[in-house]
């Protein structure tokens, strides 16, 4: 019931808008590099999907986080903005299930995200590769990968945005970790663990161990957030 | 038969006591005015009966109901309105109205009551954020009535509003208990507000619990205090006056 209530509550937000806005902005990147400068990619020797990737991912996983903090942003500003949070309280509704409904949506808007760039580096493959032998597997492993290492950055934002009642505290918040996490070197395993940072880690640039290490460091931090939050609420409920 | 209950219900910040010692009791099917000056603790103790601000000591009930154990129960059965309206701007009242349905689980026509009852029903379509303070006030008050429930808590609830909606909401708020078999809780600051409205009155000075009783009672406890009685407003000023300078001159 949570996820459908905080669907109903992003209306007339520009919620939706900005996700697909941004999602075809970031589907637009992999094709007009393509567009541009093709003759740079299509002489590699690797598959086209990885090659597509490593060329535009960067950008592309930057836009995402971006728009994924903005969404956060929006999601907790509808309830401070008007105190419609405290109307809530006052409701047999407890304010983790309003977190977590919060949280399915914005990771429903990223999987619609993805799926539109997925769409894109899949047109971009067939056109100018040519080729798509296996694309869809490889794809499939490829963004449902991202999406995991997506949802730490996803609740990490939440968290945030739900400690500041005023946005753009949150919003500053957000632009500072996106900014740390491209400083990040992509290499350093633990730095990387970053939750504004792992979104920016590709399958090909990894070894099959460390794919299942930063597999399972997302699943973790992902719980580990949301236990934070959990344990944030109830603390915060002390001291009302 | 009481439906609300509390037990030295207390709640400090500190050194300084916002609500102290309070036993209230609240008789079913009655309008209760619960008065008392600006930071007298009206505000926080009803903001203790809906758990946004927890108890420092003491405990209530509720229908039978006990803080904290039966919280949630609790608020299936309160309908409330706490200082400032709160609600979605980016939504419509009706679509306000319709999230709070949702989450008590009603039926699909409560909100269309609600909206009737406080007569927002031709502005239903219109964005809460541009609605007047009275349109808010008003969709506060639905937003706490919407489904019936057996427990009205309202904290000013005609503040913002002009001349006539004060009458309209004053009669609404006067009328509940034989409509719908409900208890009001309903706090002021202006004793003149309360006397049209409540059938008793508890009074709350610095936290501490003055008088509780029928206007009546309250009538008769003046006189033998001496206090003046020719109108409730002046008799009230004099009582918070007597606790001020018992208190040592503390406002």
């Amino acid at each position: 019931m949570s996820f459908a209530l905080e669907c109903g509550k992003v209306k007339r937000t520009g919620f939706l808008p900005a996700f697909f806005g941004g999602g075809f902005l970031a589907g637009a990147v992999p094709a007009l590099n393509m567009l541009f400068r093709s003759e740079m990619y299509t002489g590699i020797n690797d598959s086209p999907v990885s090659i597509l990737l490593r060329a535009n991912w960067q950008m592309i996983s930057m836009l995402n986080i971006l728009l994924v903090i903005v969404g956060a942003c929006i999601l907790y500003n509808i309830e401070y903005a008007d105190n419609a949070i405290q109307r809530m309280r006052a409701l047999p509704v407890s304010e983790c299930a309003v977190f977590f409904g919060k949280t399915a949506v914005l990771a429903m808007v990223s999987v619609l995200l993805l799926a539109i760039e997925a769409v894109s580096i899949g047109g971009c493959a067939v056109y100018w590769f040519e080729s798509d032998a296996g694309l869809y597997g490889e794809m499939l492993k490829n963004f449902s990968f991202f999406l995991l290492l997506m949802l730490p950055s996803v609740l990490a934002s939440l968290l945030t945005a739900s400690l500041c009642r005023n946005m753009w505290i949150s919003l500053g918040i957000g632009v500072v970790c996106v900014f740390a996490a491209t400083m990040i070197p992509a290499r350093n395993f633990v730095l990387s663990l970053f939750p504004f940072a792992m979104p920016f880690q590709i399958l090909a640039d990894h070894t099959e161990d460390a794919v299942r290490n930063y597999r399972i460091a997302g699943a973790a931090e992902t719980a580990g957030i949301a236990l934070l939050e959990v344990v944030i609420l109830k603390i915060r409920r002390l001291f009302e | 038969m009481n439906i609300i209950e509390t037990q030295n219900l207390t709640k400090t910040y500190g050194d300084f006591a916002a609500v102290s010692g309070l036993n209230l009791h609240v008789p079913k099917g009655s309008v209760y005015g619960f008065l008392g000056p600006n930071g007298a603790g009206k505000s926080t103790t009803m903001k203790m009966f809906l758990g946004l601000t927890k108890p420092s000591g003491g405990t209530f009930v509720i229908d039978g109901k006990q803080f904290p154990g039966d919280r949630v129960q609790i608020l299936k059965q309160v309908g409330s309105f706490i200082e400032a309206s709160a609600f979605y701007g980016n939504l419509t009242g009706e679509e306000n109205l319709e999230i709070i349905r949702r989450i008590l689980g009603l039926p699909k026509s409560s909100a269309a009551e609600a909206l009737e009852l406080v007569g927002l029903t031709p502005h239903r379509k219109k964005l809460a954020r541009k609605y007047s303070l009275g349109m808010k006030q008003r969709l506060g008050l639905a937003g706490a009535l919407i489904g019936r429930p057996p427990v009205l808590i309202l904290d000013e609830p005609t503040n913002g509003l002009d001349p006539v909606g004060i009458h309209e909401i004053r009669a609404l708020i006067r009328s509940l208990p034989r409509q719908f078999d409900c208890t009001v809780f309903v706090s002021s600051h202006l004793l003149s507000e309360i006397e049209l409205m409540a059938d008793s009155v508890g009074i709350l000075n610095h936290g501490r619990l003055l008088f509780e009783g029928t206007l009546d009672a309250l009538r008769f406890n003046a006189v033998s205090r001496g206090y003046p009685t020719d109108n409730l407003e002046d008799m009230f000023l004099a009582m918070i006056d007597a606790d001020n300078r018992q208190r040592g001159g503390a406002r």
